[in-house]
Formats: C-alpha cells, sequence, structure tokens
C-alpha cells in the first residue's frame, strides 16, 4: 500500500482550483490526515484499475479537492497561544469562540483567498486527522465538518465564511465529543493533529438549496447481517440529500449490495412508510441564515420530502404508496405518499448504482487489505442531458477483530445469564465489568429521551472520572439524532461505556439501530453492542439487576455496583454474545 | 540621507526617461511624468516651549494621481530637499502602479530634527502641517502616511486637526494610524510578509523548494524582522543578520552557523533594531563587520536597511551560491551594481516590488477607514498575498517575454500603466 503519510506525492496547490490539471492537491507539506490519505490511495487505485468501460456514461471521480496539511495546524495553534486554552474545561462553544478568534498562518491565507477567488459552488470543509480513519484506531464523524454554500457574490463575504469553516474544523480537534473519543481509544491529545480538506460539494442547483440526489455509505462488512444475507455480504445505506441524514442515523434505506431487490424487513407497508427517509439535508444557497459560525449546520438546512418533490427529484428514487390498492409502486406516476425505496435504481435499474458499488467495494478491500467502508454521494438530472456523477468521498478500514470466540446457543439460554443476543456487535471476551447503568423500563417513556440524555450523561462523566468501565442498557436507538428513535445522546455522553444494549419494551415499534457511523466508531474501540428486541427469544433479567445494590438512582436511570464483575462473550462471526452474572 | 553630490530626483528622471524610451512615450506624456503635477511649498510657524517662535519649511508633493489619490509618507529630516521628495513622489506613483492598487504618488517632508523638539513642539508642527494643506489633500485627493522620523502619533495629531478644520471625522484622510484609531490589522507584518511572498513565487520560477535555502539579511528593523520571521516559517533558514549599533556607531553582521534564531534576538534588540553585541556573543553568535552580510555562502540577499548598500565597489564579494537578490530596503543597489548582478546571472526583485506590501496594506487601511469598517488580519494577509503574488507574475512575465532585467520589467510595467491613465484621462 503506498504511504501518503507525507504530502509530498501530492501536487502542491497552484491557486487552481478546479483548471490547474490537478484535482487533488494540497497546501503546505506535512501529513494529509487519514482521511485524505485514503482518498489519495483509492484515487490511484481508480486510476490503474478501475474498469470505466461499464460506466461509459457516469463520471465517476473523487470531487476537486485541496488538503491544508497538519504542518499548518502545529503552527496555527501556537501562533495563536490556543493549546492553553484546549487545556482549560470549556465548553465546546467557548473553545469554538476562541478559534474563531484567532488568525490563520500568513503562508497559507494567499493560497485560501485565491481559491475562494475563483470557486462559487457550494464547499465541505472537512477534517482529515492524523488518527482519523487509520486502521485500528478510526475517528469517524468525531471531527466537525461543515458546509458552506461559498454563493456570495462579493469574495471578501465568500473568504470570512471560508475561513470561519476551517477554524470550526481545527477547534473541532477539542470539542468534548472529541477529547472524550481520545480518552476512550487510549490516545492523548497531544498526538492528534488537524488536516483539513477542501472540498466541492457533489450535488445540484434547485431553489434556494443544493444537494445530491442520493448519499450513500457502502460497507463490505456487515454487523448486523440481515436474515438473508451474511455478514461478508456487507451492507449499504442510501439517504436523499446529504449525507448528514445517514452519520446522524436517521431514517434511510438500507440493503445488502449482494441482494439489492430485496427491501428491509419491514413489517406491513404502514412500517414502511414510517420507517423510510422523511426529511433530508441540503445545503442552503437561499437567504443567509444568521450568523453563527460555530454552529456545523449553520448553512444546511432540514427540509421535507415536498421540497424534493417541487424540485423534480423523486421520480428517479421514490415510490408511491396506492391507498386504494394497497401497494406500493415504483416511481412517481400516481398520487399518494412517496416512499424513499429507491427502487427505480435497485429494481428498476435505471442508473447502475449497485453494481458500481460492489466492484469499488472489491476494488477498496483489495486496495486496503482490509473490509472496508465506502462514502459517495450521487447526481443525476435526465432532463439537463448531463451524465449522472457519482462522487466517491471516503474509504476507510473496518477493524473487525481476530480473536476466536465459539458461543454454542445453548449458552444464550443458561440460568446465569443476565442479557444475552443473537445479534452482537464485535468480538471478544471481556472480565471487567463491575457497574451497570441502566434505564427503568417501569417509567420509561420516549418523550423523555432528553431527559434521560442528561442524566446518562452526568453519571457517565463520574464514572469515567472514576476509571469504572460500566455496562449500559437502554430503549431504542441509542445515539438517535431523533428523540422518539431512542436516546439522542452523542459519543461523548457515554464514552465510558465498555458494552452497551439497545432493546425494547412491548409497546415500542422501532428497528433497532444498523450500525450507523456512531456504532462503527463503537466497534473500532472494542466496545461491545448487543440488540434485543422485546419479541426475541432472549430476555434481560431485569429482577436480578433490581435486586444488586443501587450505587446511584435518577429519575429515569439506575446505577448498580457487583460485588464480582460480569463475564462478557461475544462471538462476531456469528454475531451472537451473552452477558454472564 | 543623500550624499552631498547626489541628486535622487535626477536618478529618477534618468530612470524614467530610460523606460519611457522602451515604451516609446510621446513627448507630451514624458513632460507629464518626469515632472511632479503639483507641488506645495509653505511655511509652518510654530511656537517652542521657550516662548520664542520658529519657522519650518515644509513641502507636499503630488507627482501624479491620474490612476487614484496621491498617496506616500510624510518625513521630518534636518536635511530634507525638495528634489528628495520629489524623487520619492515620483516611485511612489511607481510602486503603486506596479502592485496596481488605484492609488498615485506623493511625498511630503518637513526640514526638522524632531530630536531636538519636545512632543508639544512635533504636536504644534504636524497640526500647522496640516493648516497649510487641508484644502489640497484628503481621503480622495492625497492620503499622507509616516516616513522617516514620524509615527503613528503624528499622523493621529495631523488626523485630528484635519477633522477640525472640516468639521466630520475623515479616517481615510491618513495611514499609519494605531489599531482601533483607524489602523488596519496586518500592517506591522505587511511590508516584510509582502517581501517574503515575492521570495516565495520567485524560487518557484526557479524550480527552487524553500526548505533548505539560505538567506542573508541586511538590517533587522520591522521589515527585516518579519520577512525573517515568515521566510523561516516556509522552510528556509537565515545564517546571519546585520545591523547598525547605535552605541559604536557602526554596523555588524550577527551569524550564527546553524542559522539565527529570532527568539533568543528580540530580547537583546532595541527599538531601532539594534543588536546587543555582548549578548549576542554569549548566544554563540560571531560578530562580523556590517558590510559581511553581502559575502556570505548563501541563495539568497535581502538588503533591508538602507540605499547603496550593494555597489560597484562590494557587487563583486557576493558569493557565486547567491540566486536571489530580493530588496527589501528602497534603492539598496547603484546603477553599477545593477551590472554586476546582471553579469552573473542573479534574479532580482527590484526594491518597489519587493517592499510594495507596505503601500498595498496601507491602500487598505484607507479603504477601510473609509468604509469605517476593518476587516480581520486574515482577509488582510489573504489580501496582501494575492495582490503581490499578481504583482510579481505580470513582473516577472513582461521580464521573460521582452528578455529584460527584472527591474526594468517593473518600471515598464508601472510607467505604462500611469502613461495609458493619464492619456484615458486625456491629459496628455
Amino acid at each position: 500500500m503506498a504511504d501518503y503519510g507525507s504530502a509530498k506525492k501530492i501536487s502542491p496547490f497552484n491557486r487552481n482550483f478546479f483548471n490547474g490539471g490537478e484535482g487533488f492537491t494540497r497546501i503546505g507539506n506535512g501529513s494529509l490526515g487519514g482521511k485524505a490519505q485514503g482518498l489519495a490511495l483509492i484515487r490511484d487505485t481508480l486510476a490503474a484499475k478501475f474498469q470505466k468501460n461499464r460506466f461509459q456514461d457516469i463520471i465517476i471521480n473523487i470531487p476537486t479537492l485541496t488538503v491544508i496539511t497538519t504542518h499548518f495546524f502545529d503552527r496555527f495553534m501556537e501562533q495563536n497561544d490556543l493549546y492553553e486554552i484546549v487545556a482549560s474545561d470549556l465548553n465546546d462553544d467557548h473553545i469554538a469562540s476562541h478559534f474563531q478568534k484567532t488568525e490563520l498562518p500568513a503562508e497559507m491565507i494567499g493560497d485560501l483567498r485565491a481559491l475562494i477567488a475563483q470557486v462559487r459552488v457550494p464547499l465541505a470543509i472537512r477534517s482529515s486527522s492524523l488518527l482519523e480513519d487509520a486502521a485500528g484506531s478510526p475517528f469517524a464523524g468525531v471531527y466537525g465538518t461543515k458546509m458552506i454554500p461559498n454563493n456570495q457574490y462579493d469574495t471578501d463575504t465568500r473568504f470570512r465564511k471560508f475561513v470561519e469553516a476551517v477554524k470550526f474544523v481545527y477547534a473541532s480537534t477539542f470539542f468534548k465529543n472529541a477529547r472524550d473519543y481520545m480518552k476512550a481509544a487510549g490516545h492523548s491529545i497531544e498526538q492528534e493533529k488537524m488536516a483539513v480538506i477542501i472540498q466541492e460539494v457533489v450535488g445540484l442547483p434547485h431553489d434556494r438549496r443544493f444537494y445530491p440526489n442520493i448519499s450513500g455509505v457502502a460497507r463490505s462488512y456487515n454487523f448486523y447481517p440481515l436474515s438473508y444475507a451474511k455478514p461478508q455480504d456487507g451492507v449499504v445505506n442510501l439517504a436523499l440529500g446529504l449525507g448528514k441524514m445517514i452519520v446522524d442515523g436517521g431514517l434511510v434505506w438500507y440493503y445488502s449490495p449482494r441482494f439489492p431487490r430485496v427491501n428491509p424487513p419491514y413489517k406491513s407497508t404502514g412500517d414502511l412508510l414510517k420507517s423510510t427517509q422523511k426529511n433530508f439535508w441540503a445545503v442552503n444557497t437561499g437567504k443567509p441564515p444568521p450568523h453563527d459560525p460555530i454552529n456545523e449546520a449553520e448553512y444546511l438546512l432540514n427540509l421535507d420530502l415536498r421540497d424534493a418533490e417541487y424540485d423534480e427529484v423523486l421520480p428517479y428514487i421514490a415510490s408511491t404508496y396506492d391507498i386504494q390498492s394497497d401497494r406500493v409502486n415504483i416511481g412517481t406516476t400516481g398520487k399518494g405518499p412517496r416512499i424513499i425505496t429507491f427502487a427505480p435504481i435497485l429494481q428498476a435499474e435505471i442508473l447502475p448504482l449497485n453494481e458500481l458499488l460492489l466492484i469499488l467495494l472489491d476494488l477498496s478491500e483489495k486496495t486496503y487489505g482490509h473490509k472496508v467502508e465506502i462514502e459517495f454521494a450521487m447526481t443525476f438530472d435526465p432532463r439537463s442531458g448531463r451524465p449522472p456523477r457519482f462522487g466517491f468521498l471516503q474509504v476507510r478500514p473496518l477493524q473487525i477483530s481476530a480473536e476466536s470466540v465459539k458461543i454454542e446457543k445453548e449458552e444464550l439460554k443458561h440460568s446465569t445469564v443476565l442479557v444475552a443476543s443473537e445479534r452482537v456487535l464485535g468480538n471478544g471476551t471481556l472480565n471487567t465489568i463491575e457497574d451497570v447503568v441502566y434505564l427503568k423500563p417501569d417509567n420509561f417513556d420516549l418523550k423523555y429521551s432528553r431527559a434521560v440524555a442528561a442524566e446518562i450523561e452526568a453519571l457517565n462523566r463520574r464514572l469515567m472520572g472514576e476509571g469504572r468501565p460500566y455496562l449500559l442498557i437502554g430503549f431504542g436507538r441509542w445515539g438517535s439524532s431523533d428523540d422518539w428513535l431512542g436516546i439522542p445522546v452523542n459519543w461523548s455522553q457515554i464514552a465510558g461505556a465498555k458494552a452497551i444494549v439497545e432493546c425494547t419494551l412491548p409497546e415500542m415499534s422501532i428497528d433497532l439501530s444498523q450500525g450507523a457511523h456512531f456504532f462503527h466508531n463503537i466497534s473500532n474501540l472494542g466496545i461491545y453492542y448487543f440488540s434485543l428486541e422485546y419479541s426475541d427469544e432472549y430476555q434481560i433479567d431485569w429482577e436480578w439487576l433490581d435486586s444488586r445494590q443501587v450505587a446511584a438512582e435518577a429519575e429515569f436511570l439506575k446505577h448498580v455496583h457487583l460485588a464480582s464483575p460480569l463475564k462478557l462473550k461475544v462471538d462476531g462471526k456469528r454475531g451472537m454474545g451473552v452477558i454472564f452474572k | 540621507m543623500a550624499a552631498k553630490d547626489y541628486n535622487p530626483y535626477k536618478t529618477a528622471q534618468d530612470q524614467f526617461d530610460r523606460v519611457a524610451g522602451m515604451l516609446d512615450l510621446d513627448q507630451a506624456t514624458r513632460d507629464l511624468l518626469r515632472n511632479s503635477l503639483r507641488e506645495h511649498h509653505f511655511s509652518i510657524p510654530v511656537q517652542m516651549d521657550d516662548g520664542g517662535k520658529k519657522v519650518f519649511r515644509g513641502f507636499r508633493v503630488l507627482h501624479n494621481d491620474a490612476r487614484g489619490p496621491g498617496k506616500g509618507g510624510i518625513r521630518f529630516h534636518p536635511q530634507e530637499t525638495i528634489d528628495t521628495v520629489r524623487a520619492l513622489a515620483m516611485w511612489m506613483t511607481w510602486k503603486c502602479a506596479v502592485v496596481d492598487i488605484p492609488l498615485g504618488g506623493g511625498k511630503g517632508g518637513v526640514i526638522c530634527d524632531p530630536h531636538n523638539l519636545s512632543l508639544r513642539e512635533q504636536e504644534l508642527l504636524c497640526r500647522g502641517w496640516v493648516r497649510q494643506l487641508a484644502r489640497n489633500v484628503g481621503p480622495f485627493s492625497d492620503v499622507p502616511a509616516p516616513d522617516v522620523m514620524t509615527n503613528a502619533q503624528h499622523m493621529l495629531w495631523m488626523l485630528d486637526e484635519y477633522e477640525t478644520i472640516h468639521g466630520a471625522r475623515y479616517p481615510g484622510f491618513i495611514t499609519g494610524k494605531p489599531v482601533g484609531m483607524g489602523g488596519s490589522l496586518g500592517r506591522t507584518e505587511a511590508t516584510g510578509y509582502g517581501l517574503i511572498f515575492t521570495v516565495r513565487e520567485a524560487l518557484k520560477e526557479m524550480g527552487i523548494k524553500p526548505e533548505g535555502t539560505v538567506a542573508s539579511v541586511q538590517g533587522f528593523g520591522n521589515v527585516a524582522q518579519y520577512a525573517i520571521e515568515l521566510f523561516t516559517r516556509i522552510g528556509g533558514e537565515v545564517l546571519c543578520v546585520s545591523c547598525w549599533d547605535q552605541e559604536k556607531q557602526q554596523a555588524f553582521t550577527y551569524k550564527k552557523q546553524d542559522g539565527i534564531d529570532l527568539g533568543e534576538l528580540f530580547p537583546i534588540t532595541d527599538s531601532f533594531g539594534s543588536i546587543n553585541q555582548e549578548k549576542a556573543r554569549e548566544l554563540g553568535y560571531e560578530a562580523l563587520p556590517g558590510g559581511a552580510w553581502l559575502e556570505q555562502e548563501v541563495d539568497i540577499l535581502i538588503p533591508a536597511a538602507l540605499e547603496n548598500e550593494i555597489n560597484a565597489e562590494n557587487v563583486n564579494k557576493i558569493s557565486k551560491r547567491v540566486k536571489l537578490i530580493a530588496e527589501g530596503a528602497n534603492g539598496p543597489t547603484t546603477i553599477e551594481a545593477d551590472e554586476g548582478i546582471k553579469e552573473k546571472g542573479i534574479f532580482l526583485i527590484p526594491d518597489f516590488l519587493a517592499n510594495a506590501g507596505g503601500v498595498t496594506c496601507s491602500y487598505f487601511e484607507q479603504v477601510q477607514s473609509n468604509m469605517n469598517y476593518y476587516w480581520e488580519k486574515d482577509e488582510v494577509l489573504g489580501k496582501l498575498d494575492i495582490k503581490m503574488t499578481a504583482a510579481f507574475m505580470a513582473t516577472s512575465e513582461m521580464a521573460k517575454k521582452n528578455k529584460l532585467y527584472m527591474r526594468d520589467a517593473a518600471y515598464v510595467i508601472a510607467i505604462d500603466r500611469v502613461a495609458r491613465a493619464s492619456q484615458n484621462r486625456g491629459w496628455v
């Protein structure tokens, strides 16, 4: 595998972003950071090994980008005396505010100004840290990414917004989420350095908004295989609009690329209607929002499917529910609720997207020698006559433990079992957990999910401070951005948990988490993740838990301290896991 | 100050005549541009601290304002002459034109020695200067700035007098104001940084990476200090720096084999840029004669102190290793030395291009002051880099295309721009 750690193999930015002959350049001589290194590697692989002839009609590339290398991060931090600020206990907003008051190094500022002077399309300002996406310690989704519309007439205004976004990404290196992640991953903050990717956003302009028709994440290994598939069949998540919907764990379409025509296991049409994408994210290219440089979503819009219907993008990605026949028809020809199923592409194959993903996953796997995850975005507008475009946004290796753990099914039903499941993420054994934090089933209601998140955060902080790893048990999807689907925690709020259980209560009709971005990181930190539906044959031993010595109790949760550690085993190959009392 | 028999105005006019010939300018254009457009000579009576009155002579010369309001400093100097002021005003016109900022060239002065004046007397002198010119200078006609022996305090007194006379606030009347009082962020760094932006571009054109290059710098004032800082940051090393020793009344060159360290030199340097020799030696610096900076085995020479420092007598002492000279000072190279530099094949970034970062940032200050809206430093330095880089590229392209020496190429660009502006206005 080529080494892109040093930026020397990448051409320097020649102050010409789109027309300089090079679509991948660098500013500075330091490291490109993990994310950019991955892209550099895959750029070469695509050039050398990708057989384009099967996809002649599609533009397939890495969107034009330049990387500010880590060299300038050091310079920026020193020049503005920021190490003192980040060593203090300031919250994220205060850190971001301090970073906004700084100055970027003079030796890079001319290049940035030149870039902005000639570019008037939306840009993504993305993190690419030294530790990010490195095999063994991926930091996916931990640091900030800021999208800017970059469409103001005046270069000065565009430049100001752009500089604010770069400083925001720098600041995100020290946000609580990132710091906690570093701690849990066994790194110190001093080890981390941030490179910044400046990349064109793949998308199409619509009325006052800009977004891709499809964003997606494809993995060559599925930690939660669907019933008909094996883990190595992989999984693809697709969303309308920007990929934030997938990253945030929102409602999106998912399927195995080996079985593109098989729908996710929805129980009924009603379930399908309820559990598919209702909103999407776009870059706001219309009326400027209130100035808020420390808000990652400052220029993002969360829109309704009706906006996409108005933009005429649904015919190529949606199906329509026909109420009279109780059928779901591909496309948007009839009246009725639209459902984002991507059926025109996956079933009617108006675009060979799935075929392309299988090839790219295979190529990426061979390049890395690992199971991989890729992120992409796609645009197409048949009315315009322009060819469809597939933008390769990111590739990273997936960490899969090699320890051989075998669990017999009988073990799951043993009398000493506290929790057992056949849908478990991770692989290995653990005998160090002496604390359990769990949501009290009797008074839980999803309408209190935000309050629950706050209670967990406080307890997590205390247990982390005392160096006590714990088992966390709760209802619904952990980390969901939708309060009604689960507990809307971010990673830092539960970072001390070494094992996590998500389960449902009898009246809860929620599909549990499918290993979205957030959980990918948990897996790579060696955290075990159990999924357990109320209707499953295995149950949690609540009685035993309730009879333990209570260490702390809040309105919605309880913390019990055990006399002896729990014994945890997870068989990653078969996705089975058990925790013995 | 100029030697007794040296007339800078004649030098400036000779330079102009030569380039006018290259551009084949018509006689009227030559007559217009080889002379000042307007001159003010006046007296400034000041009541001195001892109760007596003293009358000082002051000047303001506007060489040309076809491209925009005049711009240029005010000098307080006992040996000031009108010809010096005329020459400097002309050079300001070319400097503004070569970096393509919409300003003309001006310069002012007062024959005085501020060392012998109290602050009160200096204030009265500043206010008196403005009273004589209040109707002939201003944000849209002629914009003064600090220069030899004038500083931000003098500018504030002048601004206050101007605003008092005109009965309103006109922060764009003058530049060089302190930050927070109408000054611009980045002004302090602008000349030194601007110099290095052009060095960076020159190296790029020569196919040399800045990492590993070694420079020798003459001078340790504001321009040199910021130039050294940025040059080091882009990967270069500065082998030695020369400076004037006030106490010993001679210059010295301080050299360290593994490169000088600004961090250790700053604490032992006074506000005029003089390094304490004893302490420098303690830190491992070698103290060499003042002229030694020119003779070092380096890739880049940066004269950033005085005029006529590279001359017929010492040009042959320049090492064969030197590939680039970037003139941070005004007029550091004599015409004779230029010939030697050409023969050696050394690439030269001429003074009025290399040190134009200062006036460019003054222009930014004036723009901000006129709007009464001030930019972040990132914005100032970003714009500065773009301006300096574009100016360097235009000059270098002109030099290559017409096989010209860089100094000539810069003059051709500047004089052509001003000539065209004057012609387009229908003046000639």
